[in-house]
């Protein structure tokens, strides 16, 4: 289920929630506004029966007929509001009782009026009245009474389910985000580790990230896998393009380093043909073997070049570092010879063994005997340091020439893709490259130049530790 | 007596060629691969042709060039190149260079060159 459609079902759910709470609060409310209307009423009532007792009270003191017109008087009217609020009255006193109220009012007043018309009172008068008005007031105030507490009951119980229901909302609003919570977090760990991979150059470790999108994280990580497999792609091709920059360089070195064995077979061939008569069988052996020796070396020049430009598959493996360096020297030894560069290297003995992509190495150092041969046009000297630090578990390579230099604010930019000091010349590729790859080996490039002095760059590479190599495999298969 | 001549190239076949082909021709070869040796030699002994290669380990043509001039102003040179550029060429001529050869080289051609060089 996407996401979207989970916050939807909650917000639904919630609103559902939040709806009754409403109506019920409504219902609640309402019902409590009309019993205080009955409340007003019934009140109402009971002051115009004390009323009523008052004048009773004072037709008894004063045998004044006046004061029993006015109970017959406000008795009328409160059996008006008796009838008209009949139904309030009905809702809280009961049929029963409301019948009660109504006879026994009919009683007293049918009484008030018999001595009013008749003026003489019946025997048993002054009791019988007292004992209906008693009733009556009676009456009124259990109902008034009743009615309010029952009125103080609802709103509690309104509160008590007001609290209740929002406790509920809360629980489920804490249920729901925890839920959220957890499942983005969840996803977003996963994303945020595959980013932290492909910003250590690991895109191979992110593009093999296959996944069925179910939800909108899940197509973000899709997505980050596709990308990462692009830009593996685009990685290659730009490796291999900024390789065929550098074979472009190096082909000029190598046509000239083909003019000697190629030299070197027609000076034979011209040989034998006009000494011919004069050799001897084992001569002539020796004539055409040295031409075979010569056709070897042609073929390992051409052999190393096509190796260099060739697009290879990211393969790491165990290698000695003075091999990888000499082969790369090899490859650039000509374009020395042509622009009067003197190499001087040294190399340690016994160097630890790194684990990396051969090719990969060898055309970062080729870039950067390149750079250097580029830097000194009038010739100069090519340093070439390698060394280790065991201690800090790193292979260094300092390659120094005594070239132009280059000034400080263009080394800020040195390692940007497309900066060049070469002007058309250079692609603005080889050092981003070449930094690009050294991170992914985890290693470090670094640059000192100083104007007019010349340039050294200083590769650190990890050296390799088998142990290590086992843990990434493991950790590797536990993925 | 025979002419003297000296070849210098990196290249051992060059050397072994030139100096077998010279011979036949009547001339007294000495060959070096090491262009310090070489140079050492020349200034010991004066030869009255000199065929170097142009790029080489430590010493280059274009020294060994400007040695012999100045030691030697009747000896001649000629020089060889796998790296045959103008600039290289022309710089040679500057030195006063007697012939200029790019690999790969021509014997016919430079046998004609040392007949014309040593005016035999």
């Amino acid at each position: 289920m996407t996401i979207r459609m989970r916050i939807i079902i909650a917000a639904i759910i919630q609103a559902a929630i939040i709806c009754v709470i409403s109506i019920f609060g409504y219902l609640s409310f309402n019902t409590i506004l009309s019993k205080l209307r009955t409340i007003e009423i019934i009140d109402d009532l009971n002051i115009s029966l004390l009323e009523i007792r008052k004048s009773e009270k004072n037709y008894f003191l004063y045998s004044d007929v006046n004061a029993l017109k006015e109970v017959v008087g406000r008795g009328k009217e409160i059996d008006k509001v008796v009838q008209s609020s009949k139904k309030e009255i009905l809702k809280g006193l009961g049929p029963k009782t409301y019948n009660v109220l109504g006879t026994n009012l009919s009683k007293y007043l049918e009484l008030a009026q018999k001595v009013i018309s008749t003026g003489k009172t019946p025997p048993h008068f002054g009791e019988e009245f007292r004992t209906l008005g008693h009733e009556l007031t009676r009456l009124s105030e259990v109902l008034l009474k009743r009615e309010r507490t029952d009125v103080n009951n609802r709103i509690q119980n309104s509160i008590f389910m007001l609290i209740i229901s929002l406790s509920a909302v809360f629980l489920f609003q804490l249920v729901v985000w925890q839920y959220f919570f957890h499942f983005i977090i969840k996803e977003l760990a996963i994303m945020g580790n595959l980013i932290q991979m492909a910003s250590q150059g690991k895109l191979h470790e992110v593009a093999k990230q296959t996944i069925s999108p179910k939800n909108e994280l899940d197509d973000a990580i899709k997505a980050l896998a596709d990308m990462a497999r692009e830009l593996e792609k685009r990685e290659a091709v730009l490796l291999q393009s900024e390789k065929l920059a550098s074979l472009g360089i190096l082909i000029s070195g190598v046509a000239h380093e083909l003019g000697n064995p190629l030299n070197n077979i027609s000076l034979m061939a011209q040989g034998y043909l006009s000494l011919y008569d004069i050799l001897g069988d084992g001569e002539k052996k020796n004539f055409m073997a040295d031409i075979l020796t010569q056709t070897d070396r042609i073929s390992k020049i051409i052999n190393n070049l096509l190796d260099f430009s060739r697009q290879k598959k990211q393969e790491l493996i165990e290698i000695e570092p003075g091999n990888l360096i000499e082969k790369s020297i090899t490859l650039v030894s000509n374009q020395l010879k042509i622009t009067n560069v003197k190499l001087h290297k040294y190399i340690e003995p016994d160097l630890r063994p790194i684990y990396v992509d051969a090719p990969q190495i060898e055309q970062v150092l080729v870039n950067l005997f390149i750079n250097a041969i580029q830097a000194m046009p009038e010739g100069g000297d090519l340093t070439v340091n390698v060394g280790q630090e065991v201690e800090n578990g790193y292979l260094i390579i300092k390659v120094k020439d005594t070239g132009l230099g280059i000034s400080k604010e263009d080394l800020l930019h040195i390692f940007d893709p497309f900066f060049t000091t070469k002007g058309t010349k250079g692609t603005g590729l080889g050092l981003s490259v070449s930094y690009g790859i050294i991170r992914q080996h985890h290693g470090d490039i670094a640059v000192e130049s100083e104007e007019g002095k010349g340039t050294t760059f200083t590769l650190k590479i990890p050296i390799y530790q088998p142990k290590e190599k086992e843990e990434d495999a493991q950790a590797d298969r536990s993925h | 007596m025979p002419k003297q001549i000296v070849v210098i190239d990196d290249e051992k076949i060059v050397c072994n060629m030139v100096q077998r082909i010279l011979t036949q021709e009547g001339y007294e070869v000495e060959t070096f691969t090491d262009s310090t040796q070489a140079l050492n030699r020349i200034r010991e002994k004066e030869f009255d042709l000199v065929i170097t290669d142009l790029k080489m380990e430590n010493i280059d043509g274009m020294d060994i060039l400007k040695e012999v001039n100045q030691l030697y102003p009747e000896a001649k040179v000629i020089m060889l190149t796998a790296y045959a550029t103008l600039d290289a060429a022309i710089d040679a001529i500057r030195e006063r260079i007697f012939d200029f050869f790019p690999k790969p080289v021509k014997i016919e051609e430079l046998k004609k060159s040392v007949k014309k060089a040593l005016g035999s």
